[in-house]
């Protein structure tokens, strides 16, 4: 089979890139993800997303900018300027940072081509080992083909939240951008890292980003990734963590925007003790499309982890939560919980869920659940008998439905600003500004 | 008030109420008892504005307008109030957010200002304590958690909060015991005035020892077969729902 216009410019963007510390992992990247192509509904977890059309179009790498190109308005941010340790911004995959800057409060902040050149080991060390499983080929490609980022270590407590604000911008279509962000937390440290992407202009690169994060013995972390480009975006996002010893990660996924979002996120819990808490916030709206899929691997006894995912689809939207929990061999007294539910808003909006247990050791603790359905008509009704209107009514519903991800926010501003975004996109917002 | 004529319904496909009369004065209060099944709570809800119950024929006048032309919200701000008997939990919705969204939307319907958030809040503290009920349910979600006894005391707190012309609780009295019938009882005389007016929807007579009616109706069969004064209550509850039946056969 002839590779696609999508796949031979790839192949282009790579013979252009020139050789750096790193290129035996990139070419190895490169040649898997070339052999496997782009995912089809065919695998596994691509089933409800087709990359048919994109698969026809040939892309350029976006451009670099500098912080005057960006517009200030394009920095809405999540956290309030007094809340925060830092804002990096980036844009395009481009840290616009000066990266000598080193270090702030309990952070060490380098560029990814910087340490190519100094510590391309450490590099190599969150892109080992690849993979060709279905939802890890944006992430080869990724591997294959940034050009730049951030590494972040936390060596301490850092106790107020830091921004990363990821801005998409581009002067033509049919530009493509390789984000990637790596976070490491080193023994005992703790933070809190939002990272937010946002659309610029008219033109919205084709967006892969992917973000590693690496939680050493009893650190902690809060992460958020927020997607809130603009209808005609696409983005596929690859998350990808690895935990050991007593740490914990709370993981928020929010999905507020883009014409079609495709996150994923796989975890390995590979120490006793380590705990992954994830949300999964995914709003779909007019003819937008958000797939999201969480894979959690248990590989050592006593790990936890828990899933809380919340989907509305409205309009003609399609929302698709899978999520697959692994427990290995050896790996008892292992606890999950699955909670998947989603609330369609109209007749002509689809959402798939599909929670999904692998279970190889005795004495674990694991559930799963998944609904999907409209606004109880009781609740509506009750509310209704008290006098409300009925598109108020049916919006205080949409919000309370969402509660479970929102209230386990600790970072006060980002989940105010999350509320937000979300609340200017339900029936009756005026009403909702007023109760919260 | 509130003026019933010959008002048939039906829910899933089965008749339920075939031709009720009643008509309902303000000052007044009324209950309406009869055994399981005999249409009350169908009743109850159909006033109130429910959608899915069908009726199939007969008036139903509220001061004046036609109630079931009006939409359910629009019932509830001209003064109507349906206390539920399982009052639906709503998690995630504040219930004081709640009660508040109901406060302004009856006055915004009668061309009043929003409350103040100070003054409701002295309001909703004064009734609250009223009703014997603690600071947590400023905090909790519409009746998430809550006892039976505690949903029941919500649903009085919102009627007195919301000072309706008519309120129609629906079952309040079950499985309240003694101490909370007391203090439910209360909130419901408390708002007895010239008026306004009281359908009190009930299995027992019990309640009726707390909150004495002008007129005691028995609905059976989707039907009023008897009505009479506040001793009716009492002969009932002595000889039980079958004398009725068996009078009305006879």
């Amino acid at each position: 089979m002839n590779p696609s216009p999508a796949v031979r410019s790839f192949t282009s963007q790579w013979q252009s890139r020139s050789a750096d510390a790193l290129s035996a992992v990139r070419d190895e990247a490169m040649q898997r993800f070339l052999k496997l192509g782009l995912p089809t509904t065919h695998d596994e977890t691509w089933r409800y997303t087709n990359l048919r059309s994109l698969a026809a179009r040939s892309f350029e790498d976006a451009p670099r900018k500098t912080r005057s190109e960006i517009e200030p308005n394009a920095s809405l941010s999540l956290l309030s300027n007094n809340d925060r340790a830092a804002a990096l911004l980036v844009v395009n995959g481009y840290p616009v940072v000066p990266a000598a800057d080193g270090l702030i409060d309990g952070i060490e902040i380098n560029s990814l081509r910087e340490l190519t050149r100094i510590d391309p080991k450490l590099l190599q060390r969150f892109m080992e080992p690849l993979s060709d499983a279905d939802q890890q080929r944006w992430n080869l490609l990724n591997t294959a083909l940034f050009v730049d980022g951030l590494h972040l270590k936390i060596t301490h407590r850092v106790q107020v939240p830091l921004l990363i604000l990821h801005v998409a911008t581009s002067d033509r279509d049919n530009d493509i951008a390789f984000p990637r962000i790596i976070i490491e937390m080193a023994p005992g440290s703790s933070a809190t890292i939002i990272e937010h992407h946002v659309a610029q202009g008219p033109h919205t690169p084709l967006n892969n980003s992917t973000t590693h994060i690496a939680l050493e013995r009893n650190a902690q972390l809060e992460h958020y990734r927020v997607f809130a480009t603009g209808p005609g975006a696409t983005h596929f996002d690859s998350l990808n963590i690895h935990q050991e010893h007593d740490s914990r990660l709370k993981q928020f996924t929010i999905a507020l925007g883009g014409g079609l979002v495709r996150t994923s996120l796989e975890a390995n819990l590979n120490q006793p003790g380590a705990a992954l808490d994830s949300y999964a916030l995914l709003v779909g709206h007019e003819n937008r499309h958000v797939d999201c899929v969480n894979i959690v691997t248990h590989a050592a006894p006593h790990t936890r982890s828990t899933q809380t995912a919340r989907a509305i689809a409205s309009d003609d939207s399609r929302v698709v939560f899978n999520s697959k929990v692994i427990v290995n061999a050896g790996a008892a007294h292992a606890e999950s919980q699955q909670s998947c539910r989603g609330l369609l808003l109209s007749p002509t909006a689809e959402i798939d869920t599909r929670p999904q247990l692998e279970i190889h050791a005795d004495e674990v603790k694991c559930a799963h659940g998944a609904t999907v359905g409209r606004l109880d008509p009781d609740m509506l009704f009750y509310m209704l008998s008290r006098g409300l209107d009925r598109e108020a009514a049916q919006s205080l519903l949409v919000f309370a439905f969402l509660s479970d991800v929102l209230t386990g926010m600790s970072v006060a501003s980002a989940r105010t600003a999350i509320e937000n975004a979300l609340i200017v996109q339900l029936p009756d917002s005026q009403t909702l500004q007023k109760f919260r | 008030m509130l003026k019933i004529t010959d008002l048939s319904a039906r829910v899933g496909g089965k008749d339920i109420l075939k031709g009720v009369n009643l008509e309902v004065n303000a000052g007044e209060v009324h209950a309406i008892m009869g055994p399981n099944g005999s249409g009350k709570s169908t009743l109850a809800q159909i006033l109130a504005g429910r959608e899915d119950y069908e009726v199939t024929g007969g008036t139903v006048s509220f001061e004046g307008r036609d109630l079931l032309a009006m939409p359910t919200e629009e019932r509830a701000r001209a003064g109507l109030f349906l206390g539920f008997q399982y009052p639906v939990e709503i998690p995630g919705v504040n219930n004081v957010y709640l009660l508040k969204a109901a406060l302004n939307a009856k006055r915004k319907a009668a061309g009043e200002p929003e409350v103040d958030a100070y003054e409701f809040l002295t309001l909703i503290r004064q009734k609250m304590k009223f009703m014997q009920m603690s600071e947590s349910f400023l905090t909790r979600a519409v009746n998430e958690g809550f006892s039976g006894g505690e949903k029941k005391r919500n649903e009085v707190l919102q009627m007195l909060v919301l000072e309706p012309k008519l309120a129609i609780l629906d079952e309040t009295d079950s499985g309240l015991d003694i101490d909370a019938l007391k203090v439910v009882s209360a909130g419901v005389n408390s708002l007895r005035d010239p008026t306004r007016a009281v359908v009190l929807v009930t299995h027992y007579q019990r309640l009726l020892d707390y909150v004495v009616p002008d007129q005691v109706h028995v609905l059976s069969g989707g039907r009023i077969l008897k009505s009479g004064d506040s001793s009716l209550a009492r002969e009932l509850e002595k000889r039980g729902y079958d004398w009725v039946l068996e009078t009305r056969v006879a």
